[in-house]
């Protein structure tokens, strides 16, 4: 099974080094690809001189941009799975071939690595954001996912090319309703995450009102007329 | 429909006119997308004229006041053009991506073009 890592960067340059050498060290057999965003720290000259395998997006468009440009990478390129790998360091890269496992095993074509299965879900208000998104999901289609807002899921070829070839995907829960609602199989595995390692997350409150209402609205009202 | 608004009519529909004019003159903006504006202006115009077109009208479907037809038309109008805007900019947008994606990946597979 040939797996890509799509790890999206923007303005990483306190973690993208230390996280690539991490996931090519307990993951040689899995090819990656940083998408720099249009970074405007250091982050394009690290992934330079350490010879990472990237692509640099001429501006910052966005995480759905960076992803799908990963995902048409992965389409092009024959892959049979590509993860979703945050370049902050909170992605563990051991459970990749656990979620490989999982793919194959349940014939999934999308598995999250899931912190609540491991009793480690988000606390707070990003908890009660989770467990909302999670009921909602729940709610329209039947289906329950535990962890809806890991970042960190494994999708195969079919679900590869909708997102290389499809129109407004987002690498977001709403579209992982979409997709399962669908057809698509979801399962999810236990997996332990870390503290982002430095950097700043782009999760302030706009961030968050802005993304809440679109997965939210997306969930309950969109996916039926797409 | 009073004289004042017909006057108003008559100044706004100069004013859009010209504005347009001088953008065209400076070739800042495109013919294709200033027509619709072209065709707002006149109109403006035909109501301030012959304010019995838009009594007409508003008698027809039921208003009690000439100005309170040509108000809401002109809202209407406003807002169909701001949803096709809407449109056209979601659509750009979606290109814009496209190109940066497709240029991204071309610069990977061809490093020393």
């Amino acid at each position: 099974m040939r797996i890509l890592a799509i790890i999206p960067a923007y303005n990483e340059e306190d973690c993208i080094q230390g996280t690539v050498f991490n996931l090519k060290r307990a993951c040689p057999e899995v090819d990656y690809l940083v998408i720099n965003d249009g970074s405007t720290d250091a982050t394009r000259s690290i992934c330079e001189r350490n010879g990472f395998s990237h692509v640099n997006l001429p501006v910052n468009s966005g995480l759905a941009v960076g992803f799908q440009t990963g995902m048409k990478y992965a389409d092009r390129h024959g892959y049979d799975a590509a993860v979703q790998f945050d370049a902050d360091g909170q992605h563990l890269p051991q459970y990749i071939s656990q979620m490989a496992d999982a793919m194959e095993r349940e014939g999934a074509s999308i598995v999250i690595a899931s912190r609540v299965l491991a009793n480690e879900g988000p606390t707070g208000a990003r908890g009660v954001g989770s467990k909302l998104i999670s009921a909602l999901i729940r709610l329209t289609s039947g289906m329950h996912i535990a962890d809806p807002t890991s970042g960190m899921r494994m999708y195969d070829r079919t679900i590869i090319k909708q997102f290389a070839r499809g129109h407004d995907l987002t690498p977001e829960p709403d579209t992982i309703a979409l997709l399962a609602r669908k057809g698509a199989k979801v399962c999810e595995i236990p997996a332990h995450m870390q503290e982002r390692q430095g950097g700043q997350s782009y999760f302030d409150f706009a961030h968050v009102a802005a993304y809440m209402s679109r997965i939210c609205f997306s969930i309950l009202f969109f996916q039926w007329f797409r | 429909m009073s004289l004042t608004l017909r006057v108003l009519c008559v100044i706004g529909s100069a004013l859009t006119f010209w504005i347009i004019m001088r953008r065209i003159k400076k070739a800042s903006v495109r013919i294709d997308d200033v027509i619709v504006w072209i065709v707002f202006s006149l109109s403006l115009l035909v109501v301030a004229i012959f304010p019995n077109i838009p009594t007409f009208l508003a008698h027809l479907f039921g208003f009690q006041a000439t100005s309170n037809f040509v108000f809401l038309a002109v809202i209407t109008i406003l807002l169909l053009r701001e949803f096709t805007n809407t449109l056209k900019i979601s659509k750009l947008n979606a290109r814009l991506n496209e190109l940066i994606e497709e240029q991204a990946l071309q610069a990977k597979e061809e490093p020393h073009e």
